[in-house]
């Protein structure tokens, strides 16, 4: 934890200076998210709450533990507390709309980071271009996968798909598709819902794999269900390097520090790459210049283009994936 | 003629403070006396309306679970109740539908689809939603009430099973996902004000703010109305008699001709309704209908604020204004952790840990009782 934090901090030195840089005096800020489950939140908190502090603004955390009215109980209580500025996970997209909504008419500037409201109107909205990122990384494994296959055979893919509440999920779902229906009639497509939860994940993996044995490429929503994917395919014999007989291909999103390991590893060909240090950059200079200005209700769209690390561009853009700078740190 | 009256001991001066009704109240009082020296926001009008904003829904659903735990029974089904009749009552009525979000539901094109729920638009639609919420909650209190009363079941294992089915349904219903666009006026009955005070610009912060807080507020008024029904019913009639009749002793209430099924049917009824209405209040304030409402914890927040009003879990002693009470000091509780900037995991631990004393206190309590009666 410790190196992850010293690697976070690092990682972002340039853009606390930035920060500071902006000239907004000592500010409070509310930084509410729904949970840590994953390495991506994880990190993303890590990189908040050290600039924020490192800037010398204060931080009030406050955890929801997967609790929607808990996280609108908690941002009206900072509200109440006279914060200067409110940054939200929020649990998704709806309540998100609620909680901006809440923040917005008590002149709190509010951003949202990385899970965006259904209505990204209002508010910074900081978010990633997910179904571009979801899109290019699984055109890389699905030219793969028809090139290595027969012409007249149909292949069968899985999808893992996140919490459709979350506009994130959806926008990963809709990358696939665009991708696969390139070549509809080449691909038979097998939905696994995973509800963001590795226990629902894992119970429907096991199910569609015992129904559907013969898998060619999987795609999961986000990165930080690889380890249940491998729990699933490895007593099965589908978890197999690259180039070994019966590798499937797979294709994650998120970047993170466990996808970086299993592409260099050869278990996993590509991931989007959300671009953490940037979108958390984006969220406090939105918030930081909005109290500067004193601009209460700031609506604007952020967008992390992203990218995706594939096994072709794996020597050239390694260490622009913020878990592989993470790996590197350890 | 002079007239001697013994002095109460301090012994029986502490007995008479824990026995008051309103010994949760001062606690309560007292606590705020404690902190609001070291964190002055606690007493502000943004913090009081706040803290009263909270307590409504969970004095609804508390309400609720006071007449089962007054029969010494247990209703762990609560927060599956609001759960799918959160759901129901958003899939009737909201305003338009989304078929990317909703598609793969089995109520996307029966019960709601790209223009809205069944009921959206149709006069008098929000009445029949609601009612359709409180009806579907009666039933599976019904079903409760029966597999208790006339089974015989353990409430806990049947209100368990009760809970996984009713949620998993839920969750089928809407295939996990929320369901938003509800109308304005559902949304009202969460966030609605009917009072409100205009306390001038905020001084403190950067950002000069509109500082205008909600105090009446339509959840206020339909939780005080539950409340004072619930007392009155519990307190004032015969009804009221017999669930404390069965709550002290099953045997002695159904020899001395207590009609104890239809009672604890009755209950268990009026402990889902009350979790229905409550599913009002969190779905409007959230604006969604959610599968998931009343999940994790929550169960944790309604029985801890019951016990630690005073409720007793070995049945036969409660009263609302003691859940009142406990609701208020149990968020009281919450918002003062937040505003020391404990982590999730501390508040958790620190709530645990105000459960437990409330548990014994009422171990005592009973003690007390039992020693003053000799």
């Amino acid at each position: 934890m410790n190196l992850l934090k010293t690697t976070s901090a690092a990682a972002i030195v340039a853009a606390a200076a930035a920060f500071t840089g902006t000239g907004a005096n000592a500010a409070n800020i509310c930084f509410a998210f729904q949970d840590l489950e994953t390495e991506f939140w994880v990190a993303g908190h890590m990189a908040i709450t050290t600039t924020l502090t490192e800037a010398g603004h204060t931080v009030l955390e406050r955890n929801a533990n997967e609790d929607a009215n808990k996280q609108f109980e908690q941002i009206k209580d900072c509200i109440a507390q006279g914060v200067d500025a409110i940054i939200v996970i929020p649990q998704d997209g709806e309540s998100a709309v609620t909680i901006v909504k809440e923040a917005q008419a008590a002149d709190v500037p509010i951003a949202v980071f990385n899970r965006p409201p259904t209505d990204t109107s209002k508010g910074i909205v900081v978010v990633a271009d997910n179904k571009t990122i979801a899109e290019t990384a699984v055109d890389s494994i699905v030219e793969e996968a028809l090139a290595s296959a027969p012409a007249d055979k149909t292949l069968n893919a899985i999808i893992i798909v996140g919490d459709l509440g979350d506009p994130n999920a959806v926008g990963r779902k809709d990358g696939f598709y665009a991708a696969i229906n390139k070549h509809q009639d080449r691909f038979n497509v097998v939905e696994v819902a995973s509800k963001w939860d590795a226990a629902t994940a894992l119970a429907n993996l096991e199910a569609a794999v015992t129904a559907n044995p013969e898998v060619d490429l999987l795609f999961t929503s986000s990165d930080f269900l690889f380890p249940t994917i491998r729990s699933v395919f490895e007593p099965r014999g589908l978890w197999k390097k690259r180039g070994e007989d019966g590798h499937v291909l797979m294709a994650g999103l998120d970047g993170d520090k466990t996808a970086c390991q299993l592409i260099k590893e050869g278990y996993v060909d590509a991931t989007g790459v959300q671009d953490l240090y940037f979108e958390a950059d984006a969220a406090l200079k939105g918030v930081l210049e909005a109290i500067e200005n004193d601009e209460a209700q700031p609506n604007v769209l952020i967008e992390d283009p992203g990218f995706a690390l594939t096994q072709a561009n794996l020597a050239t853009d390694e260490m622009k994936m913020w878990g592989c700078i993470l790996l590197a740190g350890e | 003629m002079t007239t001697e009256t013994a002095r109460p001991s301090p012994l029986q001066r502490v007995s008479r403070i824990l026995l008051s009704d309103y010994f949760v109240l001062y606690l309560s009082l007292a606590y705020v006396a404690a902190l609001a020296p070291f964190y002055p926001v606690l007493l502000t009008p943004a913090n009081i309306s706040n803290v009263l904003s909270n307590m409504w829904p969970l004095l609804i659903v508390a309400t609720g679970q006071t007449f089962v735990l007054a029969i010494a029974g247990i209703d762990l089904s609560q927060g599956a109740v609001i759960a799918v009749t959160s759901v129901i009552c958003a899939m009737l009525i909201a305003v338009t539908g989304n078929e990317a979000v909703l598609g793969n539901a089995p109520i996307w094109g029966a019960v709601i689809d790209g223009d809205g729920g069944l009921l959206s638009g149709v006069t008098g639609g929000l009445a029949i939603a609601i009612l359709a919420m409180v009806v579907a909650a009666a039933l599976i209190g019904l079903l409760n009430g029966v597999a208790v009363a006339v089974f015989g079941m353990p409430a806990f294992m049947v209100t368990l099973v009760t809970m996984l089915v009713v949620s998993a349904f839920a969750i089928y219903l809407s295939m996990s996902e929320n369901i938003s666009g509800l109308p304005e006026a559902f949304i009202d009955l969460g966030k609605g004000d009917l009072v409100s005070v205009y306390f001038g610009a905020q001084e403190e912060s950067k950002i000069p703010r509109k500082v205008i807080y909600s105090f009446v507020t339509y959840p206020m008024v339909i939780a005080i109305a539950v409340a004072v029904f619930a007392h009155y019913l519990l307190n004032r009639t015969v009804f009221g008699r017999y669930v404390f009749a069965i709550g002290s002793n099953i045997r002695n209430a159904q020899i001395s001709g207590v009609p104890v099924r239809r009672i604890v049917v009755a209950i268990f009824v009026i402990s889902a309704v009350c979790a229905a209405i409550a599913s009002i209040l969190y779905s409007a304030r959230l604006e969604a209908g959610r599968p998931t409402l009343g999940a994790g914890t929550f169960l944790l927040d309604v029985i801890g604020a019951t016990v630690i009003g005073g409720t007793s879990l070995f049945g036969g002693k409660a009263k609302i204004i003691w859940t009142f009470f406990g609701v208020l000091f149990f968020v009281l509780l919450s918002n003062t952790l937040n505003l020391m900037n404990l982590s999730a995991f501390q508040v958790d631990m620190v709530k645990g840990a105000v459960i437990l004393a409330a548990a014994l206190l009422d171990v005592l309590r009973t003690r007390i009782t039992r020693e003053t009666a000799r």
